[in-house]
């Protein structure tokens, strides 16, 4: 099972102008998850979380701190769900699946198909990018990131450029996808119904890189929004939100 | 008949004719005519001007080796075949080391600083300085026209190429460093793609540059060719001869163009090609049921 354990992590950029000051993204944060587990990473805009995946994914570095992300022991494989579905717009669906794979050709095919039938794209292998819809891109995106067989999945804000309709039924439908595989995900978003319809733990980061919160949503799946236990969830995580605020506000006198 | 119905009336503009001349194809066909009418008008009036049709009767015989009124009879072919390769062979090697160089320009930033600036020098020597120094270089014979077109051409494909390896998406790179994809794989798959329209565009400068290249350098520094041909028309004062091999000039660029470039253009493109609407609706359809079934028989 996969363990992620984030110790004592900061990340400054550097300044944007030769007079301005170091940019502090993340400030001292530590946190571990492990095994079949969905938390969320959730806060403002500019907190720090999709910094944060940036280097667990190994694409940054941290400027101080240790991120550890292992498979019994052993390095994990990783897979990522972006923002916006990031395909090849010159390669076919299925093309852009075997990109990411590091299976024999036959094997990779055959895997792939597995996860485009997973989510209902069973017969596009063969069309491109472009001819699909943004929720349809994303689909791809999602199949990909599970087709290489994570350790651990890192979902970055992956329905937030998609329409409500869409991303709701994005939702449920990766709902139905975590049950089925039971993989360890760390997903970023600043939409707390959506953190409290997916996860079992909340993490929420505040202004300032720090981790302001940790909380475990003990609710069944599939959670619908219109249960009320939901909305007392979700409403419980928001009035968290609204002290953060108030805090920093009187923090700035 | 009332004013209403008068204008229901189909007139020239609204004709089949009509549209078709205001169409694209119309207007480029407007465009030839328009210039072969005022070329004849000009042709007519100045003795030094031929005619089109003292042109393509001049073309006509030197294709099909005619007889050039008592001068001398049609060389097309023999001088054709003897420029093409040089040409060929001068692009080819053009592309490839343009391709390497802007590759190499394009990814660091210490091949950028060492070559920018030897990489502008390049672009900025027009064609008639490398061929005048090829000829002194190498004599009359082959290599001057091939060492012209590689040295004219190489840096139009490597400035385009360096631009498009800039222009490749971060957001893309990112997704492969995130996934690890192997390096052989991103510039197969990534790179490569990515950067085909700037590599088309390096070529089609490559081709006009290389042409004029080839044709300036024999025109200088070769006993047979294209170029040495239109040279042996000009000295002889035969204006129709002159003319009618820059047509020729010209017919090849178009034909090269139009059947071999802008084929391999679409066929690299062809996954720009505009989304079917049935395709989208088609995919659009599939319902969080059919998600569901599949999921749960993992």
């Amino acid at each position: 099972m996969a363990t992620l354990q984030i110790e004592k992590l900061t990340k400054t950029f550097p300044p944007h102008s030769k007079d301005g000051r170091p940019v502090r993204a993340i400030q001292d944060i530590s946190f571990a998850m492990s095994g079949q587990v969905f938390v969320s990473l959730v806060g403002p805009s500019g907190c720090g979380k999709s910094t944060l995946l940036n280097i667990v994914s190994g694409v940054d570095s941290p400027s101080t701190g240790t991120v550890t992300v292992t498979q019994d022991g052993k390095k994990a494989r990783l897979g990522y769900v972006f923002q916006d579905s990031r395909l090849l717009p010159w390669r076919t669906v299925m093309q852009n699946m075997l990109y990411v794979s590091d299976l024999p050709e036959e094997e990779g095919r055959a895997n792939a198909s597995k996860y485009l039938e997973m989510v209902g794209l069973g017969h596009a292998h063969d069309m491109y990018p472009g001819q699909l819809s943004g929720g349809m891109q994303q689909r791809v995106g999602i199949a990909r990131a599970f087709s290489v067989s994570p350790d651990l999945l890192l979902m970055d804000e992956p329905f937030s450029h998609l329409d409500a309709i869409t991303a709701r039924s994005l939702r449920e439908e990766l709902q139905v996808m975590w049950n089925a595989t039971k993989k360890t995900v760390l997903f970023v978003t600043h939409d707390v119904m959506e953190a409290v319809q997916l996860s079992n733990r909340i993490i929420t980061l505040a202004h300032g890189g720090t981790v302001f919160d940790d909380t475990t949503i003990e609710l069944p799946f599939p959670r619908k929004a219109s249960d009320p236990e939901f909305a007392a969830q979700q409403a419980e995580i928001l009035g968290r939100f609204e002290t953060m605020e108030l805090e920093r506000t009187a923090a700035k006198g | 008949m009332s004013a209403a119905t008068m204008s229901r009336q189909p007139g020239f503009a609204n004709s089949s004719i009509g549209r078709a001349l205001r169409s694209s194809w119309g207007a480029r066909v407007t465009s030839y005519f328009a210039f072969v009418v005022a070329w004849q008008i000009v042709g007519a009036s100045f003795f030094r001007v031929p005619t089109p049709w003292e042109t393509l009767d001049f073309i006509w015989r030197e294709v099909s080796g005619g007889d050039h009124g008592g001068v001398r009879p049609g060389q097309f072919w023999e001088h054709f075949s003897a420029t093409v390769p040089r040409f060929a062979i001068g692009i080819s090697v053009a592309f490839v080391i343009g391709v390497v160089v802007g590759l190499l320009i394009g990814s660091f930033s210490f091949v950028r600083a060492l070559l920018s600036d030897v990489l502008l020098v390049f672009l900025a020597l027009p064609a008639i300085i490398w061929a005048f120094l090829t000829v002194m270089w190498f004599g009359l014979g082959w290599e001057a026209p091939v060492y012209t077109v590689i040295l004219s051409a190489a840096p139009f494909v490597a400035v385009n190429v360096a631009q498009g390896v800039r222009a490749v998406s971060p957001e893309l790179r990112r997704m492969s460093d995130a996934f690890g994809v192997p390096r052989n794989r991103r510039i197969r798959s990534m790179l490569l793609p990515a950067i085909t329209g700037y590599l088309f565009t390096g070529l089609r400068f490559a081709v006009i540059i290389g042409w004029n290249a080839v044709l300036l350098a024999e025109w200088f520094g070769a006993v047979d060719g294209v170029g040495w041909r239109a040279r042996l028309w000009y000295d002889a004062a035969r204006y129709k001869g002159f003319v009618g091999w820059a047509i020729i000039f010209i017919v090849f660029i178009f034909l090269l163009d139009g059947l071999v470039l802008s084929p391999l253009q679409r066929r690299a493109f062809r996954w720009r090609a505009s989304p079917s609407s049935d395709l989208k609706a088609e995919v659009g359809a599939v319902d969080t049921e059919s998600f569901t079934n599949t999921a749960i028989g993992l």
